[in-house]
This record gives C-alpha cells, structure tokens and sequence, in this order.
C-alpha cells in the first residue's frame, strides 16, 4: 500500500469509526447471546492490504484507543492486536491471495487467537474467580462472526484504499486498451 | 519499528495497571464520550432491531419450557397469599421505595452506557456521567431490577462502571429471610451466574431465597454497596453443593447483557 497523506487520513477515520463503532453499537448488539467484536477482523483486514508494518501500527493505535475508551491499563489490547495485524500483514507479504475466502478465514483465524490473547493478558495479571466453559463458546461463535465481518470489511476497505494498492495500480497499467468496433 | 510498539505496550501495561483513569485517558474520553453518546442514541433503533431479532429466537426456544412451567405455577396458586405476606414483609426489611430498588436515602444520578468493552474477560462499560455530576469511585450503579455494579473509574464527563459479572467483582451480601451474610463471585462467560460463598452461618439455603447487599466490606472487597439493594436470587442450592463446596448459586436481577439507563447512587459513603 502506498500511503500518501489522503490515504492515511482514510485509515484513522477507519480506526477511530472501528473503535466507536464496536463500543456503541457492536459490544451493545447479540446474536445467539454473544456480541461481535469487528476490531480484530479490522486490523487483520488492513494488515493484510498495508503489509507488516502498516498492520502492526493499526493495532497498537486501535488498540491504544479503545483502552483509553474503557479506562482499561493501556497497553493490553495494543499489545494483542499488534500481534494481529502484523502477522496478517506478514502473511500478505509471504503469500499471494487469491481466493476471497482467504481474507475472511484470515479474519475468523486471528480474531480467535486475539480472543485467547485478551485472555492470555488478563490471566498474567491474575483471574480470581471460575472461569466458565463458555468462554469457549464465546469465542468460537465470534470466530464465525468474524469471518463474514471480515468478509465485508475487506471487499469495503479494498474499495476505499484502492488508489493506494500496489497490485491494483499494477493491474490499472497492464491491463489493454480497449479497442472501439474490433 | 515493531519492537518499538511491543515495549511500548508493555511500558504503558506495566505504567497504568491498577490505576484508575490517567490524564491521556481524561483528555480523550473528554473528546470522545459525546460523540459516543450522540453514536449510541443514532444507533439506538439498530441495536434493537437486532436485540430483538435475537430474543425472538430465544423465545421460541423457551415456549414450550414455559408452557410446562405454567402448568406448574397454576398449582402453586393456592400458596399465593402466603407470597403475598412474604413479598410485603421482604419489601419492608429491603426499604426498598417504589421502583424496588433504590433505597430512599441515596443520591442518584442517572446516565447512559455510551459504550461496553468488546471482550468476554473484561466485563465494564462506559456511561456518560462523571464527575462534574457529583459520580465517585466506588459509588454503587443500579437499575430497574437491582445492582448492576460500581464505579471504577471517574473522568469528567463519563464513568467506567466494573459489573458484578467482571472477574475481579466481589460483593459483600446477606440472604433474606435466612439472614446468612456471604460473598458474591462471578463466573467469567456466564453472565447469568454468580457464585454465592458461604461466610459464617450454617443454615441451608433454598432456590428462590433473595440475595441483597449486606452493607460490610472487607480487604477483599473494594465496594462500599450500602445494604438491601436487590442482588439476585438463588437458582441452584442442591445440598451436595452446599456441604461439600459451600456455594449455591445466584441469578442476577439485573439483565447484565441488556444495559441502557442506569442508576448511580452518590449518596453513600465511599471511605
């Protein structure tokens, strides 16, 4: 991703809508008892279309955010959705993606892992009291969540970032010119 | 670049852990809470659509459950007078004033929730008044039903409220008509079900006994909730709990997942 200073400027908007979004209405919403949590599908999602470094910058800001948001210790959300969005963006810069279910998997993958790693923070700082079995529930159900989260987030941000994606720029080139009455 | 973030993380986990709210964190709740508020109003008629969607579900899973527990309650009816006695001489003991919950010497503030924490390990929210409308830490939240929680951290214009569901909660409270004082615990991931452990007292509890605020606080518990606001009622109390594991266990009145207005009652004393 080519990021010009219009481009980043779309990317915090992004962020701090995600944040806002999720507070007010995602974390109030239910479905089958569980509220979706879209912010780790949305770091995956520009992890994958900015790379490594852009993926690992979006985690920490979004994660910084909705830790000031909460009046929660800063630093944990930060800490798990850096992990996320710069093995997201990892993947995109090792691998090709070709199929449109590899963003949404993608998305479900890290949004279970980054469920375990909120839970891997609060646990090193100490849980005193029983933890159920539907934790687990809990968190698979918004794995499946995440992945048509994901799904959606990914085919919209490609849209509003496009300018700026290398791969799209190199197709606008090599693609032919169309010939009028041939 | 990365390893920048990472240590700055955990500088700033490591800085703010156990603190209440911070100056970074005053200075952007104060941006942000009346955007979330105005956010959390637009998208009010949303939430409940879908809210709405998911209880539909949920009830049709239950009529038939319900059906049969009619039937039962159809020949409990002759024992209504009886509750009737009970109720008024529960409402007397709890002073409870007419919406049931709060009791009369208590300031409230009322306020929204702007705002719920995303994750199934951390169990607060947000509300829109701080402490420019007179809110403190520690000060007890209510609504309709009984207790929600407390407050755990205060800015000037929003509220972090800690629910009696969240992992680190512990209430001080006393079982009525029993009269055995015990400590209420959650369990992470079931909202519904709280832990009651036995303090003192060796009397048998029964299903359907009332759990209110005791009043008392300890080491333990950070909370100062003054007595007989309505907690919950006992769900569980098989015997075989109770000798072997000293626990029964608590529905909370309060519908913890369906939150809007809430109660803060400032009047108590928080030292």
């Amino acid at each position: 991703m080519i990021l010009t200073p219009k481009i980043v400027a779309r990317l915090v908007v992004v962020g701090l809508l995600g944040v806002l979004l999720q507070l007010t209405f995602f974390s109030q919403i239910e479905l089958f008892h569980v509220s979706p949590d879209v912010l780790p599908a949305l770091v995956v999602v520009l992890g994958l279309l900015g790379g490594s470094l852009t993926g690992a910058v979006s985690g920490f800001a979004i994660g910084f955010l909705l830790d000031c948001l909460l009046i929660q210790p800063l630093g944990g959300a930060s800490l798990v959705l850096i992990a996320v969005g710069f093995a997201a963006g990892t993947f995109r810069e090792r691998f090709e993606i070709h199929s449109r279910l590899v963003a949404p998997l993608l998305c479900a993958v890290f949004t279970l892992l980054a469920e375990l790693g909120f839970g891997a923070v609060e646990a090193m700082f100490g849980i005193n009291t029983d933890v159920s079995i539907f934790v687990v529930r809990d968190m698979l159900i918004k794995t499946i969540f995440a992945f048509f989260i994901g799904w959606a987030l990914y085919a919209g941000m490609r849209r509003l970032v496009r300018p700026a994606l290398v791969d799209e720029a190199t197709v606008r080139r090599t693609r032919r010119p169309t010939v009028l009455g041939a | 670049m990365l390893a920048l973030l990472i240590v700055g993380s955990f500088a700033l986990l490591t800085l703010t852990y156990g603190q209440g709210s911070n100056g970074i964190q005053r200075g952007v709740t104060a941006i942000f809470t009346p955007i979330s508020s105005v956010l959390d109003r637009a998208l009010k008629p949303a939430r409940d659509l879908i809210n709405w969607v998911d209880e539909t579900f949920d009830a049709r899973g239950k009529n038939h459950k319900l059906e049969t527990e009619v039937q039962a309650l159809r020949k409990e009816v002759v024992g209504g007078k009886v509750a009737l006695a009970e109720n008024e001489e529960l409402r007397a003991l709890l002073k409870l004033d007419k919406s049931g919950a709060i009791p009369s010497e208590e300031g409230i503030v009322t306020g929204h929730v702007i705002g719920l924490s995303p994750t199934v390990w951390f169990s607060t929210l947000m509300i829109d008044v701080g402490s420019s409308d007179g809110v403190k830490i520690h000060d007890p939240v209510v609504n309709g039903d009984g207790l929600v929680g407390e407050i755990n951290a205060v800015t000037g214009g929003a509220s972090k409220v800690r629910l009696i569901t969240d992992h680190e909660s512990r209430i001080g409270v006393r079982v009525v008509p029993a009269g055995l004082q015990a400590l209420v615990k959650p369990t992470v991931g079931e909202p519904n079900r709280l832990v009651l452990g036995f303090i003192n007292g060796d009397k048998t509890l029964h299903k359907g006994e009332k759990v209110v605020t005791s009043g008392w606080h300890s080491e333990d518990i950070e909370g100062r909730f003054p007595p007989n606001i309505p907690v919950g009622e006992i769900t569980e109390a098989s015997i075989l709990r109770q000798e072997a594991q000293e626990q029964v266990i608590v529905r909370p009145y309060a519908d913890i997942r369906n939150l809007n207005v809430l109660q803060v009652l400032t009047g108590g004393s928080n030292e």
